[in-house]
């Protein structure tokens, strides 16, 4: 038998059982389930745009929460993200600044959003920092390993006209790796959005407290014309991002 | 020439070693001497060590034993920017930077003078971008300036290169098969640019070449290295037919 073969009989055969085991073969659950799917899409049509002032207000909040949260997650990532790289700092402090990473990386958003609403109370502050914290940890790691990946012939040869450190990272990391890092800003950006529609469940902000007295009340069809807004926008930003990237992007190579 | 008649040498390199991994030599024993404002040619099959050795000359790799001087200055281990005003450093795909314009790119050879906040703006002092627009002009691309590096050519940004170079003030200049890729027509007008600048400013060149017929037109010094070690060293040109045949 072939390798190739091989090895995708026993990635069949391991995601078979393990389907097998979530009750992915189970035909009486599966079957109540479309029956429970034709129930809620009826019980969600037509929407019901009456609500759609007071989700507007509270998407309107949700946005803020991620550009302001985004914003500042990109700003603290940088520092962290430069000492992170081990080709313009010695091994410790970098792997300390991959760890913090790494750390704060490790905490889902929802739960940085439980634990600010813990210190600063409830509302959309818990929820920036929420958004800020998680951006941190991602972008941080991003952007140390895209800095590490920069040309080193180029760092040998601005490095040998006497260049700091940090004008190193002023005009060498950052320009080379400035279509990485707005390309990865601008889908931080799109991926709080949708993340922090779902903060208001835990009471930091925006449009999930909305959504969460929804369905505590089955109003299923105001339900609806909240997720509508929320497709609205996350195509929105998707159109936006496209627009940056075209408008500021290197293009030719 | 110094009062024996002797030419003064720039750039000394004695009894060199240098391995990337423990007691793999690449450079074994390796000796050589660059006269002041001429162009030094290093010769050699790939792989024998040219790339390296120019690495230790510029400061850039340390040498496991011996020792580099430039103007009877020993390299290693002092610190980059000390280094600055004496070897100055072109990789052999340039290391410029696409995103910014050649003038940009050209006033970072002036980064090891500007120590204030406000280079990190962008705000140059006046002085150093006359004198970036000046090293352009001397490379005959000064109305590229403003041109992103992206949208250059092979040749100009070639000349980019030496220009930011230039800006650096260095007296030796080490360069890395930097006329390579090339054409022959191209290669020539880069090399007598070089020559120029070399006369005018008494800069001394190194630099590593395949290229047999520009090695001979354009080196005052030739040496020629095979598996780390010096091979053959010769102080004038034209090169020996005889060295031309075993390379």
């Amino acid at each position: 038998m072939k390798p190739g073969l091989f090895i995708s009989a026993v990635v069949a055969l391991l995601l078979g059982l393990v389907l097998n085991e979530l009750g992915f073969f189970d035909a009486g659950k599966l079957a109540r389930g479309f029956r429970n799917l034709a129930i809620l899409t009826s019980d969600m049509v037509p929407p019901d745009f009456s609500v759609l002032a007071v989700a507007a207000r509270a998407l309107w909040e949700t946005i803020l929460m991620s550009f302001a949260g985004t914003l500042l997650g990109f700003l603290a990532s940088l520092p962290l993200s430069i000492i992170a790289t081990r080709n313009l700092f010695s091994p410790l402090p970098a792997r300390c600044a991959r760890f913090l990473a790494a750390a704060v990386r490790t905490v889902p958003v929802l739960l940085w959003a439980i634990i600010f609403v813990i210190l600063f109370g409830l509302g959309p502050l818990a929820g920036t920092f929420g958004i800020a914290a998680y951006t941190v940890g991602y972008l941080a790691k991003i952007y140390a390993d895209l800095f590490e990946g920069t040309d080193p012939e180029i760092i040998e040869a601005v490095g040998s006209t006497g260049a700091s450190r940090l004008q190193l990272v002023r005009f060498v990391f950052l320009p080379e790796g400035a279509n990485a890092i707005l390309t990865q800003l601008l889908f931080m950006f799109e991926y709080n959005i949708r993340a922090s529609s779902i903060l208001g469940f835990v009471g930091a902000g925006g449009l999930g407290f909305v959504m969460q007295i929804y369905l505590q009340t089955l109003e299923y069809r105001r339900l609806a014309s909240v997720l509508l807004l929320i497709l609205a926008i996350v195509l929105f930003m998707d159109g936006m991002s496209a627009w940056i990237r075209k408008r500021f992007l290197l293009t030719a190579h | 020439m110094n009062h024996s008649g002797e030419q003064e040498n720039a750039l000394r390199a004695h009894g060199l070693w240098f391995a990337y991994r423990e007691a793999d030599w690449i450079l074994r024993d390796l000796s050589l001497s660059a006269p002041q404002g001429k162009i030094t040619i290093i010769m050699g099959p790939s792989g024998t060590g040219k790339t390296t050795l120019l690495k230790v000359l510029a400061g850039i790799l340390i040498p496991g034993r011996g020792h580099v001087e430039i103007l009877n200055r020993k390299v290693a281990p002092a610190s980059r920017r000390s280094l600055s005003s004496l070897v100055g450093y072109i990789p052999q795909q340039l290391g410029l930077m696409r995103n910014l314009t050649a003038l940009e790119n050209v006033l970072m050879g002036a980064l090891g003078r500007c120590c204030n906040g406000k280079v990190l703006l962008g705000l140059f002092p006046r002085q150093e971008i006359e004198g970036a627009q000046q090293a352009l002009e001397l490379m005959g691309i000064a109305h590229k300036a403003n041109e992103k590096v992206f949208c250059l050519s092979g040749g100009e940004r070639q000349r980019v290169a030496i220009a930011r170079t230039l800006l650096q003030h260095p007296r030796v200049v080490v360069a890395d098969e930097f006329v390579s890729d090339l054409d022959m027509a191209l290669a020539l007008e880069i090399l007598s640019r070089i020559r120029r600048a070399a006369e005018q400013e008494q800069i001394t060149f190194v630099m590593s070449m395949h290229r047999q017929g520009l090695a001979r037109e354009f080196a005052e010094n030739v040496v020629t290295l095979r598996e780390g070690r010096l091979a053959a060293g010769f102080p004038t040109t034209p090169l020996p037919e005889a060295v031309v045949e075993t390379m």
